[in-house]
């Protein structure tokens, strides 16, 4: 199948770009890598009047390093591809964790062209970034007609398919602290095939001089569930005690006995045991 | 039907310079295939899944399916009509034709240009690695035994040749 | 005096040669349909149904593009497709190329659109409006088979296209069998999904006053005649080319109501016209092979040994009848093979084909094979856990022995020649089974559990009249054509019926001209696919190619080379009994004359020609016809470790190996090319590909995310064992083994992760064995465990 006719407009900024959307009425969407849209649009799922090509926005291309209050933070531009985070072309603020998640997104052909920022706004609740950006803590910064704005990456999804993006608005860049050298983290995706969407996420965050452990339920119906404090729930679970992570499940909506509960039970089991192995 | 959108596009398709006017759904497959005659790259789905559409844009693998023509502004593409002159395509030729890596031929293309990539960018990939790298590229000739054995052959070649260089 | 410059390479029967049609495929220059370019070409889209069953109360054409779309009403004159199966009590459907009064399947074809380009015409078609009655959907095959269901074909009264049954009676074998086991398996509706979807493009030939149709076909001869029926054209008006065929697996294997469509349409338009088929309409419109359900019980004694096999089969059919394989092909099938490689007293077996609002069944590589495979292997497992035994001294002590060979089955299969338990021996030998069970007792590291997994089947290839005239299909082969012809400089065209999707045909064809006549394979060429230029074959299927048409094309060589020798001898004056042909020559006690000579004195030195030369020349045109039409039978044994991840429900295979008896190989690499990707589809079969259908008839899956084809890290590094039992009937003594691959991995597969759950009290007896397949088995079971736990 072949899209439906659109126009298409590359603007150099940020500004311009808002503006082109915000003139769509809502029919006008913001194109990254298109490895997303490209498929939607194929198959007429979504038929938007036109595209706002955002790969021409030098703002939204590299990273940049900033101190503010005592924290290290990298902003990591919207436009920035998988493969460049794979390859680590990039300042990695993670201790590599966002490498090891990128190169598990897709094939290389994708991730060659496929952007963070495209990733997060298309806010599929089984992608990789928006689990990854939510247990890394990261912040995402948004521009709209009114200005800039910062979301917390672990309240960025509404819903499936619903990020907190109006539609005039675009992602600048997510924004992560500066991990020290005693942190530890895991990410474990089950998938039936190499380089699909998760079936189940689970993933841990540790950082001591951060003050961080963090835990996450992703590739859910809806938003991943993010357990803000999961020293308990890691100890227990590295101890052998499955059953430890059941109020979580049910949490996060995962009917007990059901396949989503047993997998991704298994799942956060064995990021509990990466994380353990990392040590 | 010229009621539809259009835009210029100037790009590089196989070392020449190309100016055209694209509808801008036009994806970079289409535009190359029924623009521009280049009819070797192949279209198997047109979701991004399958992999016989992999072109080089500005030299590394894309899928031209899901790229659409006009955000290839001032890129530099390369599609399979373009290796007659590579001695990697031609050093990875010859072991596909040996190890019968294609029966049908039309994920071929696609093939040719992921592996390619695999055998510059990962010198010393081994076969667990040649089937990660390969995952995005569906057959459904060959099984896949052909290709993995002959990505590994021109890997190891070009690894034993390496050595004796160094 | 030096010999003629005698062909040193090895080119030959049995040579692993390199193919000659790679080189263009690997510059891009494959000739696939949608690579045509035609001055005018414009292209169609269809508007097909959203709705799996329903009354069509009106079409509107959009405002403004009426020219552009075309209905039923529009295609004044043309044939609907009709597939009849000749086996008695067969109900008819009648498939009309573009849908009539009524829809029965998602993507039923209901207006064609036009336009310049693809896109243009799909924007025409997201205009077409179309008002429906839905009507209750037929979607499971055991229910539309019970009174009350709702009716795909309302006029039939039922749903079943044909019932089958093959009667015996067991009374005495229930009566002295010490095991018995049952079982109920089910397959999944699968696409087949060759990487290139299918394509046409059609043009009207003033000159020659001709259709030419340019389709992704297998069998271009039988579309021809279906094109031109359809359209009430004389079968001379009508040239059907199939060119490259980017992969077939028995979806090409068709008469499309799209080609008709388009061939009409050009016919009308006066201009090229183009329909490439795109991965949604394949996948949603097309998902049209395996879907099978068994009950069978087989009876055996205390060591195993088969008694008989008694079975209730049902095929889902899909909606219509496709030309020509029909509708009831698949269930034949079943009914005549699922006895499988073994030996028993008794066999019952009753089989449905049945209607559904689901596309048209098509026979996917290995047919039925790998459905009855996956249903008698399974049950040989079962009976091996009863009698205490491995399941492969169950299948040792019930396989048809050498000795025994050629061997009459109890459906009257006519084994010709091998040696399966050495197969088997071999493939327990080739796995390592002592180390594996050893493994298996040791346990993993990783917790996955271990399992090894057996299956041996015999595959009937090259089968011919007899066979098919049995299983009523309305086409028929018989006597394979193949025509030869020398250039004026020695080259060799070899024109055959069949067809090359990957198969290779262009090289082994040419490797057994060479092993008859010496001629270098790069002075042969063959020509295939084009009803202009080759003579009438009902083309690629049935793993019959290399059998039919290249025993053809033996038989033909060796005429030729008898004539070749006739004139050679006269114009090296010598008596014909004077000389031998050696290396693509003639050679006398005082000379030699190369092919080459020998054919430019044919076409332009005529004088220098025996008096009493054969008049025929140099072109030959024969058929052939195998001993015995029986068919070939090809057997292989696959046996298979996993790993399965019991907390994900993933399985992953750890070693996989084919022992293969294809009788004479032609060439090796070729022949394993075959079986990596047979297996490779197995594997899909056995753990990814399932078409599901919501309640209401729709297809789940849409795209290649849905429906998942196994990539590079699915698939294992197969490994392969032959062996070569020469084919008794053959010219050269091969067989077919085309389909071989995907006949036994899934049974394989399925075993070996059921061997890993026995010890959990779980088996999985449904295809494909999904992770939610597995955790959920192991749900039920731990959760049945713990309520009687409770209760004791
Ligand atoms: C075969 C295949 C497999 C895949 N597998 C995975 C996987 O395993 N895991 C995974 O996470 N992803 C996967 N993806 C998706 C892939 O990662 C995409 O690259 C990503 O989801 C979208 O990024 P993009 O830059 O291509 O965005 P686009 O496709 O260009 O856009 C996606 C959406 O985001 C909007 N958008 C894009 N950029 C911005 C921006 N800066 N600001 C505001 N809105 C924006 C668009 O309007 C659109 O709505 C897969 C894709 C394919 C084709
Ligand atoms: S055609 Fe582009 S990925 Fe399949
Ligand atoms: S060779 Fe046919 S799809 Fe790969």
């Amino acid at each position: 199948m072949k899209a439906a006719a659109f126009d298409y407009a590359r603007p150099a900024s940020g500004d311009e770009a808002v503006a082109l959307l915000a003139a769509g009425a809502g029919m006008a969407k913001a194109l990254g890598g298109g490895q997303s849209l490209g498929p939607m649009m194929n198959l007429r799922l979504a038929q938007p009047d036109s595209l706002v090509d955002l790969r021409a926005i030098a703002e939204l291309r590299g990273c940049r390093r900033d101190t503010a209050g005592g924290v290290e933070t990298v902003l990591i531009g919207a436009c920035t591809t998988h493969a460049d985070i794979e390859d680590g072309r990039f300042d990695d603020p993670s201790r590599g964790f966002l490498p090891r998640v990128a190169a598990g997104i897709a094939y290389r052909a994708v991730r060659n062209r496929g952007t963070v920022g495209g990733s997060l706004a298309h806010a599929d609740p089984a992608a990789d970034w928006v689990n990854a950006m939510a247990v890394a803590g990261a912040d995402i910064l948004v521009q709209g007609p009114a200005g800039r704005r910062t979301v917390a990456a672990a309240d960025w999804l509404q819903g499936a398919f619903t990020p907190a993006l109006a539609e005039d608005e675009i992602v600048l860049g997510v924004r992560l602290a500066q991990w020290s050298a005693a942190a530890r983290w895991s990410y474990y995706k089950f998938n039936r095939k190499t380089g699909e969407f998760a079936e189940a996420i689970a993933a841990f965050v540790v950082d001591p001089a951060l003050d961080l452990c963090r835990g996450l339920i992703g590739a859910l119906d809806g938003p991943p569930r993010v357990i803000a404090d999961a020293r308990g729930l890691l100890a227990a679970l590295q101890a052998g005690d499955p059953a430890a992570a059941d109020a979580e499940l049910a949490a996060a909506g995962l009917p007990p006995g059901s396949y989503e509960h047993h997998i991704h039970r298994a799942a956060l089991q064995r990021a509990a045991a990466q994380l353990k192995g990392n040590a | 039907m010229n009621d539809k959108p259009t835009s210029p596009l100037a790009l590089t398709v196989n070392g020449r310079e190309v100016s055209a006017v694209v509808e801008p759904r036009t994806h970079l497959a289409d535009f190359l295939r029924e623009q521009q005659l280049l009819t070797g790259t192949n279209i198997g789905c047109e979701q991004g899944v399958c992999g016989a559409c992999t072109v080089l844009v500005d030299g590394v693998p894309t899928r031209s399916c899901i790229t659409w023509a006009v955000s290839c502004q001032g890129a530099e593409v390369r599609t399979i009509e373009s290796f007659d002159e590579d001695e990697t395509m031609a050093e990875l030729r010859a072991a596909f034709t040996a190890e019968h890596a294609l029966q049908c031929g039309y994920c071929t293309p696609g093939m040719l240009a992921t592996a390619r990539d695999i055998v510059t960018r990962l010198p010393q990939a081994d076969e667990a690695r040649i089937r990660l790298e390969l995952s995005g590229n569906l057959c459904r000739c060959t099984g896949y035994v052909g290709l993995v054995r002959a990505i590994g052959r021109v890997l190891e070649a070009r690894r034993q040749r390496n050595l004796v260089e160094a | 005096m030096n010999a003629p410059l005698a062909e040193t390479r090895a080119q030959g029967i049995g040579v692993a040669l390199p193919r000659k049609e790679d080189d263009r495929f690997m510059r891009g220059r494959g000739g696939y349909v949608g690579n045509i370019r035609m001055v005018g070409m414009v292209d169609v889209a269809f508007v097909r149904s959203p709705v799996a069953h329903g009354r069509i109360r009106a079409i509107e054409k959009p405002e403004g593009c009426e020219g552009a779309v075309y209905t039923l009403a529009d295609l004044e004159g043309v044939q609907p497709i009709v597939a009849n199966s000749g086996l008695a009590g067969f109900k008819c459907s009648a498939q009309p190329v573009l849908a009539g009064d009524k829809v029965r399947q998602v993507g039923e074809m209901i207006a064609m659109c036009v336009a310049d380009n693809r896109a243009a015409a799909e924007d025409i078609a997201a205009q077409v409006f179309v008002d429906f009655d839905e009507l209750p959907a037929v979607v499971d095959m055991l229910a539309a088979r019970r009174a009350g269901s709702a009716l795909v074909h309302e006029e039939w009264g039922d749903n079943v296209f044909l019932e089958t049954f093959i009667d015996a009676d067991l009374d005495d074998i229930r009566s002295k069998a010490a095991i018995k086991v049952s079982r109920k398996l089910r397959t999944a509706r699968q696409s087949m999904a060759p990487m290139e979807g299918r394509g046409v493009v059609a043009h009207w030939d003033h000159r020659l006053g001709q259709l030419i149709v340019y389709t992704s076909a297998q069998m271009p001869h039988i579309n021809r005649t279906g094109i031109a029926g359809c359209l009430g054209l004389d079968e001379g008006q009508v040239r059907v080319v199939a060119p490259d065929v980017g992969g077939g697996f028995g979806y090409k294997g068709i008469l499309l109501p799209e080609e008709v469509c388009v061939a009409w349409l050009a016919i009308k338009l006066g201009r090229p016209v183009r329909w490439l088929e795109d991965r949604r309409e394949q996948l949603t419109a097309n998902a049209n092979c395996r879907e099978h359900d068994y009950d069978i019980t087989a009876y055996a004694d205390g060591d195993g040994r088969l008694l008989a096999v008694d079975c209730e089969a049902t095929v889902d059919s899909g909606a219509y009848s496709s030309y020509p394989f029909s509708a009831c092909l698949e269930a034949a099938q079943v009914g005549s093979i699922l006895p499988g490689p073994y030996k028993m007293e008794k066999y019952r077996c009753r089989t449905w084909s049945v209607a559904t609002n689901k596309p048209p069944i098509l026979p996917y590589r290995g047919v039925a094979r790998t459905g009855v495979c996956y249903a008698i292997e399974t049950v040989m497992d079962a009976i091996a856990v009863q009698a205490g035994l491995e399941p492969w001294e169950v299948r040792m002590r019930n396989l048809v022995l050498p000795q025994e060979m050629p061997y009459d089955n109890i459906t009257r299969k006519h084994f010709d020649s091998g040696d399966y338990p050495e197969c088997l021996r071999r493939a327990v030998e080739a796995i390592a089974l002592p180390a594996v069970r050893e493994r298996q007792r040791r346990g993993e590291a990783d917790g996955r559990r271990i399992g090894v997994g057996l299956a041996i089947f015999c595959e009937q290839g090259a089968h011919g009249t007899s066979v098919y005239h049995g299983w009523g299909i309305p086409m028929v082969p018989g006597r394979e054509p193949v025509t030869l012809r020398l250039t004026p400089d020695g080259v060799l065209e070899i024109r055959a019926g069949v067809h090359s999707h990957g198969q290779g045909m262009e090289t082994t064809l040419a490797q057994i001209a060479h092993e008859v006549l010496g001629i270098a394979i790069d002075k042969v060429r063959v020509l295939l696919g084009d009803t202009g230029i080759t003579p009438y074959s009902t083309g690629t299927w049935g793993s019959r190619s290399i059998v039919m048409a290249g025993s053809a094309v033996g038989v033909a060589c060796k005429e030729l080379k008898a004539r070749l020798i006739k004139i050679g001898a006269h114009l090296l004056k010598d008596e014909p009994a004077m000389v031998t042909w050696q290396a693509g020559a003639v050679v006398g006690p005082h000379g030699w004359k190369r092919i080459a000579d020998i054919a430019r004195t044919w076409y332009l030195q005529p004088q220098l020609l025996p008096a009493d030369v054969d008049p025929r020349g140099l072109e030959v045109s024969t058929t052939y016809q195998a001993r015995r039409d029986s068919g070939t039978f090809s057997y292989a044994c696959h046996a298979v470790v996993v790993a399965v991840d019991t907390a994900l429900g993933k399985v992953e295979l750890l070693d996989y190996v084919v022992v293969e008896d294809g009788g004479v190989l032609i060439n090796p690499l070729v022949v394993d090319g075959q079986v990596y990707g047979g297996a490779a589809q197995g594997i899909g079969t056995a753990l990814y590909e399932e078409m599901r259908y919501s309640e209401d008839g729709q297809p789940l899956a849409s795209t290649l995310a849905d429906y998942i084809l196994p990539g590079a890290t699915e698939v294992p590094a197969i490994r392969i064992e032959h062996m070569e039992t020469p084919a008794p009937y053959t010219e050269f003594g091969q067989k077919g083994i085309g389909e071989s691959g995907a006949i036994g991995s899934p049974a394989a597969i399925a075993n070996a992760v059921n061997d890993a759950l026995r010890p959990l009290g779980v088996e999985i007896n449904q295809l494909p064995i999904t992770p939610r397949a597995i955790v959920e088995a192991l749900a039920a079971a731990s959760a049945a465990s713990a309520t009687q736990g409770r209760n004791a």
